[in-house]
């Protein structure tokens, strides 16, 4: 009984073997045809019991730079222990320090040549001083003939071995999955008892639409459940996306968004603030002074003599001032701003955008800048969450009501104020809340009702109240990420990005 | 924040709780503000909190508040103190620029050697804290049987002084704490481990500053005491002085270790402090040339708060008792007054408190114990209208588009470093081209990673390339970012802009792929483009051009070139573009 297949299942099943599998590209390059359409014309086969489709994994290891170096100049362990002998350690310990030279060993090299050296029994180190083991082999060290192995292409029988180079960063393993057709009993009867190409086709073109020649042609038919090939879209990054949905929450509150300068006067990150110009936090912030520029050209003088006098005298008829010294020229010092905090100051000050009227609500989703050190959970810069509400008679409460809105909106509820200090507001509170995933209270900003000593320089005659956060710490709290380097920065995961899921 | 050290045991003493456990006294602690952060070797709790309440730095502090919080204490309470019998004389030559010093005398204490590591304690966070690491304020504490006081001269204060000076660095010698070798100032600087920490305080001054009794020179402030004078667990009378530059500053200090140790039973007497007449002195509201000051001052300080601030500020009604109440149990005294027809309150503040700038900290006060925890959330009655910024709705709306093209957006740190920046990608800094411009630079930069901002953003998107030369390509990658440039026509001397970059690195990327993406943005956006050849060092000669949007020259498009490619370890060929998003305004 003939057969009739798709054109490319026919020239397919006629390539394939039975006792020798073959991959689809193989196949593709056989036919001469587009690897995609043989892929579906091999499913379509195996669909049809004429092919037997079996995956196999292909590794492929190669030596890292790494593992390239010490094949050309010996592992550092082997070194250490030839110097080792060399200098006499067979008979009694030798100090480390005359070795490292002798065998070569710099930087890094010298702790991996000791953490390795005990491993493999070349010997003991102990007290800075090296033991080594007469009578060792070190030709015949295993990893050393492994990366010879690889270099030459060569298969390595013992796997832990293998494993032992990757652990220690001298060998990459890729893997790619092959998929390998071989003809099945069915399809060599199938080829003997004759196989002609159907008059169906696999593409509808546009010349069958316009001659009208679909209406004689039969489709055919795919195999619908196989996976089609791996597409990278592009995605916004899931920050941006973040901070999108922050500012369509506040936007919705009612908050209109605030733009300033990053490089700015401390007088506006700091003085402002009622920060006292030796306050501890204003070095323990470590914010990022600048070299080259150095200082900002204008400040408003009276505002500065305003500021200055909030903080040598305090603000009203009981007010206080520090017992700091203040000094213009160190407010006039340049900064990567490390709060954007600044910016709220340049708007309540009138200076960014002329005078406000209250009520005012503004908020910025900015970045900031920490000389902190960098780490899972910390940044030298983040992005800051900021805002403020600018109003008559503003009380804790009214700030309670409105942070546990906000929050509310991200899924973290039961928020908890708890009382803080901060320079620049009073009463002030940390903001703690239940974790939506883990259940765990944890702190979600810092908020606070601004004091008179910050206000009334800048000229504002109403309350403000304002509160702030990180924007990965809310990204992490909603999202689970465990290290916010792999989303943020040069050292980014393209995979983890591209394969994040959306925020909707 | 602070961390002081509390042994739980000397918490019960000192509060008289006895029947509280560990964990009781976690909570209590943690609803007064003070966390616990864990045990030390000895079992002392780790307490952090916030740094207004410098008064908590020690055990007797922190029981203090703790009895205010149970309401076995209400109100201020000030010590009785004894007449002065010792003077601290300040000499003519002691130096400019550590002229204040204050004091009292101490009797009767029981220093037992939790005592003496509370005591110690205390005077090292209070030096790491208000002192600023002992430039604003210095402690020493000194055994006064070891004192020998010449009679003081003239107005028959008390009978016996000490005398506070400038030495001659290389002049007379002392025995310094740890050490059994004479010194002058000079040799402790250059030779004891304190001296060094130290030596930056006082390197500068022509004379250093010194404290004699009548035997001879027994202290160095700030940097070291004499051993002549160590206390140790059989000391019984001390001798406390404080010098620095801020006279305020130590006279709090002073008053917060007087209150600790009239907490364990000693007895506060108090000392005279002779100022000569020096022009200096007239700067402080606190002194004046040639005055006589009687310290320590535990004199109370007042603010007058009104009732209508307090119940608008905590948005809640209340009773003027239960604010005295409030006030009362926060340690503080309130009388109820008026002002201008109003209710108001004048509240005492006792004299170991340093955070009470303003009216503002009595309400936080009064909040505090009255709980802010009972406070009922309410959203504000306000209403405002919100939006966007324009620069940030452009940035999206380009944002989307290079998305919409099928570029990964990318997020890169504004920080990088000039090898990044510039040589890495065949820049000099004066060549005339986008990214070779004057960087905005750190000073005294941590990390040589991150030393400046960076003028463009390529190097960024280069540098993610080279990240991830391991996942799948195309790698087509986009950024709208920040960069920004030294500029003397700015106020902030910097002009800053969002550049938008892109790059497709892919097996047969193009010019062309990278002009198709770049024409379509412009498209989007409405504007004219135009790409006249430029030559670029980071592209490859004769396939560069310059992007003008609108006639303005705004960026650079092309093939990258090879050296940076092999630079940045990548085997493929990469277009690219860079342009600043202002041009598509």
């Amino acid at each position: 009984m003939t057969r009739t297949l798709p054109d490319a299942e026919y020239a397919v099943l006629n390539t394939a073997h039975a006792d020798e599998a073959q991959s689809i590209d193989h196949l593709a390059a056989a036919t001469d045809r587009d690897p995609a359409a043989v892929r579906r014309a091999v499913f379509a086969l195996e669909g049809e019991g004429l092919l037997a489709v079996e995956e196999r994994v292909d590794v492929d290891v190669s030596l890292t730079d790494e593992g390239e170096t010490y094949l050309a100049e010996g592992l550092p362990e082997v070194r250490l222990y030839e110097a080792a002998l060399d200098a006499g350690a067979g008979e009694e310990p030798v100090n480390l320090g005359q070795l490292i030279g002798a065998a070569g060993l710099e930087g890094p090299e010298v702790d991996i040549a000791l953490a390795n050296f005990a491993r493999k029994g070349y010997g003991h180190v102990d007290s800075g001083a090296v033991a080594a083991e007469r009578g060792v082999d070190a030709d015949a060290d295993e990893e050393a003939a492994a990366l010879a192995a690889v270099d030459a292409g060569d298969s390595v029988d013992d796997e832990s071995v293998l494993d032992q180079l990757e652990r220690r960063g001298l060998v990459d393993r890729e893997e790619t999955t092959v998929r390998l057709a071989t003809l099945t009993d069915e399809g060599v009867t199938a080829l003997m008892e004759g196989v002609e190409v159907a008059e169906t086709v696999s593409q509808l073109t546009p010349e069958m639409l316009t001659s009208g020649e679909w209406r004689d042609v039969e489709f055919t038919e795919y195999n619908v459940e196989a996976d089609a090939e791996h597409l990278d879209g592009g995605k916004k990054h899931i920050l941006r996306q973040t901070a999108n949905r922050v500012k369509d929450v506040l936007v919705g509150m009612g908050f209109k968004e605030m733009e300033g300068p990053h490089v700015d006067a401390q007088f506006w990150i700091n003085d402002c603030l009622f920060m006292p110009q030796d306050h501890p936090a204003r070095t323990h912030w470590d914010q990022f002074a600048l070299e080259n520029p150095g200082e900002i050209g204008d400040l408003p003088a009276d505002l500065v003599e305003r500021v200055k006098s909030a903080h040598l005298d305090g603000v009203g008829e009981d007010g206080d001032g520090y017992h700091s010294p203040w000094d213009e020229d160190v407010a006039r010092g340049l900064d990567l701003r490390g709060h954007t905090t600044s910016l709220s100051m340049r708007f309540l000050s009138g200076y960014q955008q002329g005078d406000l009227e209250p009520p005012e609500r503004y908020f910025s989703v900015e970045k900031v800048y920490r000389n902190d050190t960098l780490d899972p959970t910390h940044l030298l810069e983040f992005f800051q969450i900021e805002g403020w509400v600018m109003a008559e008679d503003l009380s804790v409460r009214d700030l309670m009501g409105t942070f546990t809105e906000f929050y509310e909106q991200f899924g973290i509820t039961d928020l908890e104020f708890k009382p803080h200090y901060n320079p620049y507001t009073e009463p002030s509170f940390e903001l703690f809340g239940t974790h939506p995933e883990t259940g765990e209270i944890v702190e979600v900003g810092n908020s606070g009702i601004f004091r008179d000593e910050v206000l009334d320089p800048l000229g504002v005659e109403v309350d403000v109240m304002a509160w702030g956060l990180s924007l990965e710490r809310l990204l992490m709290l909603m999202y689970g990420f465990e290290d916010i380097r792999d989303v943020h920065g040069t050292l980014c995961d393209l995979d983890l990005l591209r394969n994040v899921e959306v925020v909707h | 924040m602070p961390v002081v050290d509390v042994d739980p045991d000397e918490l019960r003493d000192l509060t008289g709780h006895s029947e509280k456990d560990d964990d009781e006294l976690k909570t209590d602690l943690f609803n007064l503000g003070l966390e616990f952060e864990g045990e030390t070797e000895d079992g002392e709790f780790q307490l952090e909190f916030a740094p207004d309440r410098l008064d908590r730095l020690s055990v007797e502090g922190v029981a203090r508040s703790l009895r205010y919080h149970y309401g076995d204490d209400r109100g201020v309470y000030v010590p009785s103190t004894n007449d002065p019998e010792w003077t601290i004389e300040v000499d003519e030559d002691v130096p400019e620029g550590r002229p204040f010093v204050t004091g009292a005398v101490v009797r009767g204490v029981n220093l037992d050697d939790d005592a003496l590591d509370s005591l110690i304690q205390l005077q090292e966070k209070l030096h790491a804290t208000m002192g600023r690491k002992r430039a604003k304020g210095a402690i020493g504490i000194h055994d006064l049987t070891m004192l020998k006081g010449e009679a003081a001269t003239g107005d028959g204060h008390g009978s016996k002084s000490i005398r506070y000076t400038g030495v001659d660095p290389h002049g007379d010698r002392f025995v310094p704490l740890d050490s059994d070798e004479a010194m002058t100032p000079g040799d402790v600087l250059d030779k004891h481990p304190t001296g060094e920490t130290y030596a930056d305080l006082v390197r500068d001054l022509d004379r250093y500053p010194a404290i004699y009794d009548d035997i001879g020179l027994f202290s160095f402030p700030p940097v070291i005491n004499g051993t002549r004078t160590e206390v140790s667990t059989d000391s019984r009378d001390l001798f406390i002085e404080m010098t620095g530059t801020d006279q305020w500053t130590i006279d709090h200090m002073c008053n917060i270790v007087c209150y600790a140790l009239d907490a364990r039973g000693a007895t506060v007497e108090r000392v005279q402090v002779e100022y000569p007449e020096r022009d200096i002195y007239a700067d402080s509201d606190r002194t004046a040339p040639g005055v006589t000051l009687d310290r320590p001052d535990f004199s109370v300080s007042s603010k007058t708060v009104t009732h209508d601030r307090i119940e608008t500020l905590l948005g809640i009604d209340l009773d003027p008792e239960e604010v005295v109440d409030c006030a009362e149990r926060a340690g503080l005294d309130a009388t109820a007054t008026e002002v201008d027809g109003d209710t108001a309150y004048e509240v005492g503040i006792p004299p170991y408190r340093v955070d009470v700038l303003h009216p503002l900290d009595v309400i936080d006060d009064v909040g505090r114990a009255y709980g802010f925890n009972r406070l009922e959330p309410r959203y504000p009655d306000v209403a405002t209208v919100g939006g966007r910024h324009e620069r940030s709705l452009l940035e999206d709306a380009a944002r989307d588009t290079l998305v919409g093209l099928g570029f990964e957006d990318l997020l890169n740190f504004h920080m990088i470093n000039a090898e990044e920046n510039f040589e890495r990608m065949r820049l000099a800094p004066d060549d005339d081209v986008l990214g070779a411009t004057d960087p905005v630079t750190i000073r005294e930069p941590y990390s040589e990673d991150y030393t400046m901002l960076r003028t463009w953003a390529l190097p960024s998107l280069l540098m993610v390339l080279e990240n991830n030369t391991h996942r799948a390509y195309p790698q087509d990658l986009a950024e709208i970012g920040f960069a920004a440039e030294v500029d003397e026509s700015e106020n902030t001397k910097v002009a800053e802009r969002r550049s938008v970059a892109a790059v497709l690195a892919r097996h047969d990327a193009s010019y062309e792929d990278a002009k198709a993406r770049l024409q379509s943005i412009a498209r989007a956006f409405g504007a004219d483009l135009e790409t006249p050849r430029t030559d670029h060092p980071s592209f490859i000669p004769g396939r560069a051009a310059k992007v003008v949007l609108d006639g303005d020259s705004v960026g650079v498009i092309g093939e990258l070139h090879p050296e940076v490619l092999v630079e940045h370890d990548l085997e493929l060929p990469v277009a690219a573009f860079e342009f600043d998003l202002a041009g598509l305004e």
